[in-house]
């Protein structure tokens, strides 16, 4: 288990041993100081860890999301509303209410359902010390998904994204770098509407993702997609508190359940929590 | 470690237990989520879907519009209410007429015409029980615009309203 250190420098500079992008260097940006720990993907396989592992798994919702959100909140957060109808995205009629004088309004019942398997995929991962990846690049919202981010000791990256992140990234960041395990897209397009790269890269690199896909972005590579509005800052702030939400139960749970067993929580921290 | 950079073909999941049956990934080395993808998979499979470029045949409306009974409401107020502005902006442009009697100009002009507007009104139920509330809205408003001047003048603007609740048929 090498530590890693990420050292403040300019734009260019290749930091060695970086556990998947803290903050990326662009133009005169600085990147913060993060202590990490590249981990070994699994910890020792006694048949305790594995249980703890494992017990999550039997229940189809163990640390109990469906209480953090309710129709109603989505509905107050103005998740529904979509972009016009010439904006839309073939591939997101199917989840389409209707479309109210030319503007797309998002069903917001599959939306529960789909929210509900995200933040359900996104708990186990975290549960098992997995890193997450905030991802978006909506630059408004940059601040709050990287204060999300920070609050629940996992990782953002709110900048202009370089091609070879994910694809190529042991000669970017030093050999032995450990990628992130679930990448969540709070906005899956960049800046000039495209799908963001990162969405092709983690399905390239074997990466599940969890993206917030608005009624003009693409789904289909998107591992488990929530069909919502990604423009305003009411719906921004709530999928970013029930992101941190979750990622906080369900680390909370682990620290729990390693404390039952008389276990020391040394598989879980990975970053500063 | 090993891995499969086709995103185009079948989806994450596929190739990872593809690549593991192979055994070119070591059951040691399985990734964290494999489990709990297994257990909770996605609703629809991440398939990657070739952009089409065009949709040939007749195109079906996947996403149907949403209208509600209260916009047929909105049409048969609005509608006599734009030609009330257009009669307006008229008499106004003329210039003769002062801003206090404008409105019983129009008013009275339009009743002249009153039977062939209300041909259009939509029947519904609803709208008989709520045109009264729209029509005293609109006698308030006269009121206050009028509030100096003598009773014979609101005539016109009382009636108005009133025929809009007896008219649609």
């Amino acid at each position: 288990m090498a530590a890693g250190v990420l050292t403040k420098g300019l734009c260019g500079f290749r930091q060695p041993r970086i556990v998947a992008a803290g903050y990326s260097c662009s133009g005169p940006l600085y990147a913060t100081a993060t202590a990490v720990k590249t981990l070994p993907l699994q910890t020792d396989s006694t048949a305790v860890t594995d249980e703890i592992q494992n017990l999550p798994l039997e229940t189809p919702d163990f640390f109990r999301l469906s209480e953090l959100f309710s129709l109603k909140d989505l509905f107050d957060a103005r998740v529904h509303l979509g972009h016009k109808k010439g904006c839309r995205h073939r591939l997101m009629e199917p989840y389409l209410f209707g479309s109210r004088l030319g503007q797309d309004i998002i069903d917001l019942d599959q939306t529960m359902a789909h929210l509900q398997s995200a933040l359900n995929f996104t708990a186990h991962i975290a549960y098992r010390g997995g890193i997450i990846l905030f991802v978006s690049r909506r630059r408004q919202f940059s601040h709050v998904v990287e204060s999300t981010a920070g609050d629940c000791g996992e990782y953002a990256h709110t900048r202009y994204w370089q091609g070879g992140l994910l694809t190529n990234a042991p000669i970017q960041y030093g050999p032995g770098v450990r990628l992130p395990d679930l990448i969540v897209f709070l906005s899956t397009l960049n800046n000039v509407f495209q799908q963001h790269v990162g969405v092709r890269d983690a399905a390239k690199m074997n990466i599940p993702t969890v993206g917030v896909v608005d009624s003009n972005c693409n789904p289909s590579l998107v591992t488990y997609p929530v069909p919502g509005n990604d423009d305003t800052p009411a719906a921004m702030e709530l999928y970013c508190r029930l992101f941190k939400m979750t990622i906080n139960r369900a680390k909370d749970k682990r620290r729990q359940m390693e404390l039952l067993q008389g276990l020391s929580p040394a598989g879980l921290i990975h970053g500063s929590s | 470690m090993a891995g499969s950079r086709l995103e185009k073909f079948g989806t994450v999941f596929t190739r990872v237990r593809d690549l593991m049956r192979s055994g070119v990934v070591k059951q040691s080395d399985k990734p964290i989520w494999y489990d709990v993808y297994k257990t909770f998979p996605p609703m629809k499979d991440p398939l990657y879907v070739r952009p089409v470029a065009k949709r040939y045949g007749k195109k079906e409306e996947a996403v149907p519009d949403i209208f509600y009974r209260e916009d047929e409401i909105r049409l048969s107020f609005f509608l006599p209410f734009c030609r009330f502005v257009e009669k307006y902006t008229e008499f106004e442009s003329q210039g003769e007429l002062e801003k206090q009697s404008l409105f019983e100009e129009t008013g009275k002009a339009l009743l002249a015409e009153g039977l062939g507007l209300r041909r259009r009104g939509i029947p519904a139920v609803a709208s008989e029980t709520r045109n009264p509330v729209l029509g005293m809205k609109l006698t308030d408003m006269l009121a206050e615009q009028q509030a100096d001047a003598p009773g014979g003048t609101r005539v016109p603007g009382k009636e108005k309203p009133t025929q809009a609740t007896l008219n649609p048929q």
